[in-house]
């Protein structure tokens, strides 16, 4: 099992030590001091001033500004404020925040305590996938701990603050990974992403105002305090700082995880840090943010992976989950998968998205079986183009997105298909 | 109230709402401002799912759902803009790609909304060369409604309506993704008091009342707006009609009144109107003792004199009357002026009652209990009470509901009788111990007004004629009047004279007017506004 990134940096830096994941071992490495920090020595606004001041992204995909997600928690309110931990990894490519959960959970308690301090909430819904029993049993131990040593409960650290956490584990769908079906299903409803507004800050978890975070997120906050944000800007580019933990996938000789610095350029993780790719055959593509994210062909993997940059190439960040593809990969059997995730994954509320995700993935189907049309490519294109910000949630534009992408790179792999009726890659992998 | 700019229109609209809700609250939806929706229901919560409702409001990039944007002082929104009809194009195309587009045996077809948006929004010829979706067809949800689950564009208004409306949850989407089905729980139909609504909202073919499906094309019906008689909360409807026949009830928004709701009894009640046991002819008491059928010349000319020799003999006083809460104010008020002029003795008002529930349906199970006691009738107990003590000679029937419940056990009081004349639209056991039978009319084949339990006057039309001749009580009682000589009896019945003679002479009345009730109806004077009638009762010598 991998327990410690092949690269890490301050995130993961003790991660190869397994009482980090304890109490006792976190605190010998100076954790909760930022807490402590805060509870005592600062107010939340100069908490969330801190946050906003160091340039915080979110690590779950969109990039948002962390510190300015936490100001639109209304201040002057009777209800009771909920923060919510997204813990439900679930975009393929992604395996970051597992490992955060697994070897650091302390380090994401302190960050929710700080997080919560800074919107005054209650409340922590952790709510953590399905799958990841052995995280979800790390972090209910590290719970377990911190209430003990009143870290979390009725006065943490001694002050007058009061905060819980509940942990909440998914059923295995996709869609309860986008911040408000994750919602629906924490309140025990279908996952189904809710239309907005009102926007979870004014009407979230239980209809009180929350804020979603990703794990990783949390993650970076203590850090932020307790080194300062000039430390924090550091690392990573002006317009993104900090590092995040990349996780290299698919033909990759060394796939894993690399805590780097944002802006890290992609050929440096897949040549440098994993190794290139083996058996001595060339790259063909890369998605470089996890499976929504458009490809990048092996021209372009000098990019940065930051999103100033990798927005100038049609594609983004997203979770950082880097998929490696070498030469002998066929794109329209990528695209099959890809688009059969997210047919099956699709909630079903949206027209676009319902309709749109089946029929991708029936033209690729077709496609690859080798009974292609001519104007399927168009059709394509089309479909994905409607599909484009056009729904409630951004699940339609992540199904899109990837189908765009692969006509974009990759058409020649495409009109293969449909010239010669059948796939011309019969050393691919098989479906 | 903020002011918005759509399609180059000044509009003022109000705060609060979302800018469907407000161009809705305007009556401008789909009547001046144009925004094709499927989800969205003026009476549901807001779903946001079907994404034809976008619009383009300036200042924000992506396009908007109009059903869930809030209105903002300023807003400048384009409807029909050259993005927003490719994004209603994208939507219907992506709609149609698993629909079985079997318009010609769809009982939709004629008043499909997937049919209407295709026309103005869709592509000739599908680029779809999947097959479609196979999923459940002729689907029996329950006693009301056959679903056809590949027909569905899962737009939830029937989910919504049984969670939010009804509180009975029977339908669900199951599944996600292009395997979402709208279907019942096993084992749990969907059976509810309200359940045909769900027929009315589905905006396709997908959900069918067996009542209706199958039974004519509805290009054939024309809908007039009439009012529902089967209780007192007079919900609007449409009665659908051809060839002299209504076909069926299908709810007519009135905010004021019923929603856009109407319950299953309620909506079947149609049937009443061309129903079997109709009394299709006069009848005349004969020698044998047993009505027998009668020309309506005949049956006046006998009432009439029947009724001048016990005036003569007896004195009016042994005359009583019954009144029916199903006939109209305008029927009630002749029949009052009837009683009046002819100095009769005891009359009251029969009402049928029944089951009664919160959302709509009324213990009173006729339409115009309120009409009646407005002018004038009490219960009719007190008429009971003087027949069975046996101080009433002759006795004026208006309907059959002197043998409901809280009326007559049975017919030996009335075997006493010198003279019972019974007008009726319905066969009952009335009839057998009658001397004189008129025919009346339903509600749905003449003009006049019914007043709801709330008070609110509305309006119904003839909607078909009797395959009979068939008068309405007004009719019948203006015509006998004139038969006795009666003063305020010249000429024939118009039931607008009558309408504006009501507004002129009984206080609750006062101030309508007959064009202002329109198709929605208006209430009466509350009672604080009415003016201080000069005399006692109502009209009585009009």
């Amino acid at each position: 099992m991998l327990t410690t990134p092949y690269v890490t940096s301050y995130l993961s830096e003790h991660f190869a030590h397994d009482d980090f994941g304890t109490l006792k071992g976190y605190e010998r490495r100076g954790g909760y001091q930022a807490a402590r920090e805060a509870l005592t020595r600062m107010s939340p606004e100069e908490v969330v001033q801190r946050v906003k001041d160091s340039g915080l992204q979110g690590r779950g995909g969109a990039g948002f500004g962390t510190g300015l997600k936490w100001s639109f928690m209304p201040r002057e309110t009777e209800k009771p404020k909920y923060l919510v931990c997204n813990a439900d990894e679930s975009e393929p490519g992604s395996f970051k925040d597992r490992i955060l959960m697994e070897r650091g959970a302390h380090q994401l308690l302190e960050g929710i305590l700080i997080a919560a301090w800074a919107t005054g909430a209650e409340k922590t819904f952790l709510y953590v996938r399905g799958e990841y029993a052995w995280p979800a049993s790390q972090l209910e131990r590290a719970i377990a701990e911190a209430y003990a040593k009143g870290y979390l409960g009725p006065k943490v650290m001694g002050t007058r603050f009061r905060h819980d956490v509940v942990l909440m584990r998914g059923a295995g769908a996709y869609i309860c990974g986008e911040e408000t079906g994750l919602l629906e299903s924490l309140e025990g409803k279908k996952g189904q992403p809710r239309k907005k507004p009102p926007f979870p800050a004014q009407v979230g978890a239980f209809g009180m105002p929350s804020t979603v975070n990703n794990v990783e997120t949390f993650c970076h906050v203590p850090h932020i305090l307790s080194k300062g944000v000039e430390w924090f800007r550091g690392f990573g580019t002006e317009k993104s700082p900090g590092t995040t933990l990349f996780g290299v996938s698919g033909h990759a000789v060394r796939p894993g995880l690399y805590e780097l610095p944002l802006g890290t350029p992609l050929d440096e993780i897949v040549f440098e840090h994993a190794r290139g790719v083996p058996h001595g055959r060339k790259v063909k593509g890369v998605i470089p943010g996890g499976m929504s994210m458009p490809i990048l062909p092996a021209g372009e993997l000098d990019v940065r992976m930051a999103n100033e940059f990798l927005r100038e190439r049609k594609t983004m960040l997203g979770t950082g989950g880097i998929m490696v593809m070498d030469e002998t990969t066929c794109m329209v059997r990528v695209a099959c998968i890809i688009t059969y995730f997210f047919r099956d994954e699709s909630c079903g509320q949206c027209t676009q998205c319902r309709e749109g995700t089946g029929w991708l993935n029936k033209i690729m189907s077709r496609i690859e079986r080798g009974a292609g049309l001519p104007a399927d490519l168009d059709v394509l294109l089309d479909v994905a183009g409607k599909m484009e910000g056009q729904t409630i949630c951004a699940f339609a534009d992540a199904a899109a997105w990837p189908v765009q992408g692969l006509l974009r790179h990759f058409r020649a792999d495409f009109e293969a298909h449909l010239r010669e009726q059948k796939c011309p890659f019969p050393e691919s992998f098989e479906l | 109230m903020p002011k918005i700019r759509i399609d180059g229109r000044e509009i003022e609209v109000p705060a609060g709402r979302t800018l469907l809700q407000a161009i809705d609250d305007l009556g401008l939806l789909m009547n001046g401002v144009e925004i094709p929706h499927y989800c969205w229901h003026p009476k549901l919560s807001i779903d946001g799912s079907c994404r034809l409702c976008q619009v383009e409001i300036e200042g924000t990039p992506k396009l908007q759902i109009a059903c869930n944007t809030p209105v903002q002082d300023g807003m400048v929104v384009h409807t029909q803009s050259e993005r927003v009809r490719a994004a209603r194009e994208g939507v219907m195309e992506l709609l149609l790609i698993n629909h079985p587009l079997d318009c010609p045996i769809c009982d939709q077809a004629g008043e499909c909304k997937l049919q209407d948006y295709a026309y103005d929004y869709g592509l000739t010829q599908s680029r779809s060369r999947e097959p479609r979706r196979a999923l459940k067809k002729n689907v029996d949800l329950g006693p009301t409604i056959v679903f056809d689950q590949e027909r569905c564009i899962l737009c939830r208004r029937c989910v919504r309506f049984c969670e939010e409306v009804t509180g009975t949850g029977e339908l669900r989407v199951f599944g996600r993704g292009d395997r979402s089905v709208v279907d019942i729980w096993p084992g749990v139909p969907l059976d509810n008091p309200y359940s045909m609504n769900v027929a009315d909202m589905c905006p396709v073919g997908a959900l069918t009342t067996k009542d209706f499906r199958f039974k004519i094309r509805v290009w054939f019906l024309e809908e007039v707006p009439g009012v529902c008689t089967g209780c007192a909360n007079g919900c609007n409807v449409y009665l659908g009609v051809a060839n002299n026949k209504v076909y069926r009830y299908t709810p007519r928004r009135n905010d004021a009144v019923n929603q856009t709701w109407i319950c299953d009894a309620g909506r079947l009640s149609y049937r009443r109107i061309g129903a079997a046991d109709r009394q299709r002819s006069a009848l005349v008491r004969g020698e044998l003792g047993v009505p027998e059928p009668a020309s309506f010349e005949r049956a006046l000319a006998e009432a009439a004199s029947r009724l001048r020799r016990l005036v003569e003999v007896k004195g009016p006083g042994v005359i009583a009357g019954v009144a029916s809460a199903h006939a109209t104010n305008e029927d009630l008020y002749t029949f009052r002026r009837f009683l009046l002029a002819l100095g009769a003795g005891e009359s009251g008002v029969a009402v049928p009652r029944g089951d009664s529930d919160a959302l709509l349906v009324k213990e009173e199970k006729a339409a115009n209990a309120e009409g009646a006691r407005v002018l004038g009738f009490g219960p009719a107990r007190a008429v009971l009470e003087r027949l069975r003590a046996g101080g009433v000679e002759a006795l004026v029937v208006l309907g059959s509901d002197l043998l409901g419940e809280r009326g007559l056990e049975d017919l030996s009081p009335l075997d006493r009788l010198d003279t019972l004349v019974v007008l009726a639209a319905h066969q009952s056991d009335l009839q057998r111990v009658a001397h004189v039978v008129f025919p009346t009319r339903h509600a749905a084949e003449k003009q006049g007004t019914l007043t709801s339990h709330a008070g609110r006057v509305q309006r119904v039309v003839p909607a078909v004629e009797p395959a009979f001749e068939a008068h309405a009580e007004g009719d019948v009682l203006h015509r006998l009047g004139a038969a006795l000589g009666l003063p305020g009896f010249e000429g024939s019945y118009d039931p607008r004279a009558v309408f504006r003679a009501l507004v002129r002479e009984v206080p609750a009345f006062a101030g309508l007017d007959e064009g202002a009730l329109g198709d929605q109806g208006a209430p009466l004077a509350a009672p604080a506004e009415r003016p201080k009638a000069s005399r006692a009762s109502p009209g009585a010598r009009a």
